[in-house]
């Protein structure tokens, strides 16, 4: 065995090959007993970084998608019926807003459920977004865009920005270049925003806070450290 | 039901070969956090991340026959299994579409500048991790801190040559090389 397979073992294992490398060592791991058992020496012996990434549960329903998918015997023979929800809590359950929240949950549910009682005069918004916390996706502020021409931020609650420092809004949808600044936003306070000068709304657009000098980012590019991060879900 | 330190792996996926649909519910109860924890890192997409772990406990199920004790552990097995559908997945996206300009890099950079570096910085100073990887976390302090880097963001965070080249700022070729050297050195290390 060659010293350049060897290599190509390893780096399989690590997970720096190509699409079109990595399938030439599956080809070869079929055919080739003692290279497929090299490949599995690199597998036990880089495991242990594995454990450098935190855990993060799944949430309850994908297990029950894996027993739709391989058609197992349920667990809980009957399922309980679920009580019909109110109106305005149907679009929360889609599936793309669930996703959208991920480790959010309950509490952003709650939080949302709230702003939404409080808006009854709104029509229906087509986009949503929630605004989450890196760091502990704890969720600050939501973005209901009733139209993909207009954009409100709605804080969840108020929020300390050091005096010399301001937070500015941001937006990047996936085929941008670049963020582009929607401007700055008081800490705590309601916030209309204009689309006009960028194309619609996209699902999946990125939109961001970040912490900036008090007159806004000096580059036109966000340069702090995000406070809030959140991504455009179409609702129903 | 809790992980638990004493679970029996190999009898749980040798159960699975026979189409005990329990014992991989305890698998999944046992190892689904861990699992997910690895593939969310490395695609950076819950709802991605989600569809693999799906994916992967599907392959899980049905080569459960093919898993061999005497060829490895049967959690070995898993992640295995796990990492490379997720890496298949990865590379094989970033043949259709470069990966850097589907995702906004200054936002992966503040994630992942939190996500690695000092995950890796708190993860140094973790006995768990410490015991819990046991000979690796020697060899690793033997690697030169921009060389250990490199290996840690290609493992856990799935990053290619070139990703990695330019998130250190460092030369293709440095990388390339690096690598290889640091994988040679882990292995006379850990042998």
């Amino acid at each position: 065995m060659n010293t350049d397979w060897n290599a190509q073992a390893a780096e399989y294992v690590l997970g720096t090959l190509s699409a079109d490398e990595r399938r030439a060592v599956e080809a070869r791991m079929a055919q080739d007993p003692a290279y497929a058992a090299e490949v599995r020496r690199w597998e036990e012996q880089l495991l242990p970084l594995a454990a450098l990434a935190e855990p993060m549960a799944p949430p309850p329903r994908l297990w029950a998608r894996l027993e739709r998918t391989l058609n197992l015997p349920s667990a809980q023979a009957v399922q309980p019926t679920p009580a019909p929800l109110p109106w305005w809590q149907r679009g929360w359950q889609s599936l793309a807003f669930w996703r959208s929240v991920a480790g959010a949950g309950m509490v952003a549910a709650a939080l949302l459920g709230a702003v939404a009682l409080q808006e009854p005069e709104l029509p229906a918004p087509r986009f949503m977004v929630v605004l989450v916390a890196p760091d502990d996706r704890a969720p600050g502020w939501v973005i209901q865009a009733s139209d993909t021409r207009q954009v409100n931020l709605i804080p969840l609650g108020t929020f300390e920005v050091p005096p010399d420092k301001a937070l500015e809004f941001w937006t990047k949808a996936d085929d941008w270049a670049a963020p582009v600044s929607l401007g700055l936003v008081a800490p705590g306070q309601r916030l209309q925003v204009p689309l006009d000068a960028l194309p619609p709304l996209q699902p999946n657009q990125l939109f961001e806070l970040t912490l900036e000098p008090a007159t806004g980012s000096p580059t036109g590019r966000p340069t702090g450290p995000i406070q809030f991060i959140g991504r455009a879900v179409p609702v129903l | 039901m809790p992980p638990t330190d004493d679970f029996n792996y190999e009898a749980a996926l040798q159960a699975c070969a026979r189409g005990d649909a329990a014992a991989l519910q305890r698998l999944y109860q046992q190892e689904s956090a861990r699992l997910l924890g690895v593939v969310q890192r490395m695609v950076r997409n819950l709802p991605w991340a989600e569809d693999l772990l799906h994916d992967a406990f599907v392959q899980i199920w049905q080569r459960s026959g093919s898993f061999d004790p005497a060829k490895g552990s049967g959690r070995g097995w898993m992640y295995t299994v796990t990492r490379h559908l997720t890496l298949n997945a990865l590379r094989n996206r970033q043949q259709e579409t470069a990966r850097e300009t589907a995702v906004d890099e200054d936002t992966l950079d503040v994630l992942d500048a939190h996500a690695s570096v000092q995950g890796w910085r708190e993860a140094e100073q973790d006995f768990a991790w410490q015991t819990s990887t046991g000979r690796m976390a020697g060899c690793l302090e033997q690697l030169e801190p921009e060389r250990r880097v490199c290996i840690l963001h290609a493992y856990v965070d799935g990053l290619t040559h070139a990703e990695i080249a330019q998130r250190l700022g460092t030369p293709l070729g440095t990388v390339k090389a690096w690598i290889r050297r640091s994988l040679t050195a882990l292995r006379e290390c850990l042998q």
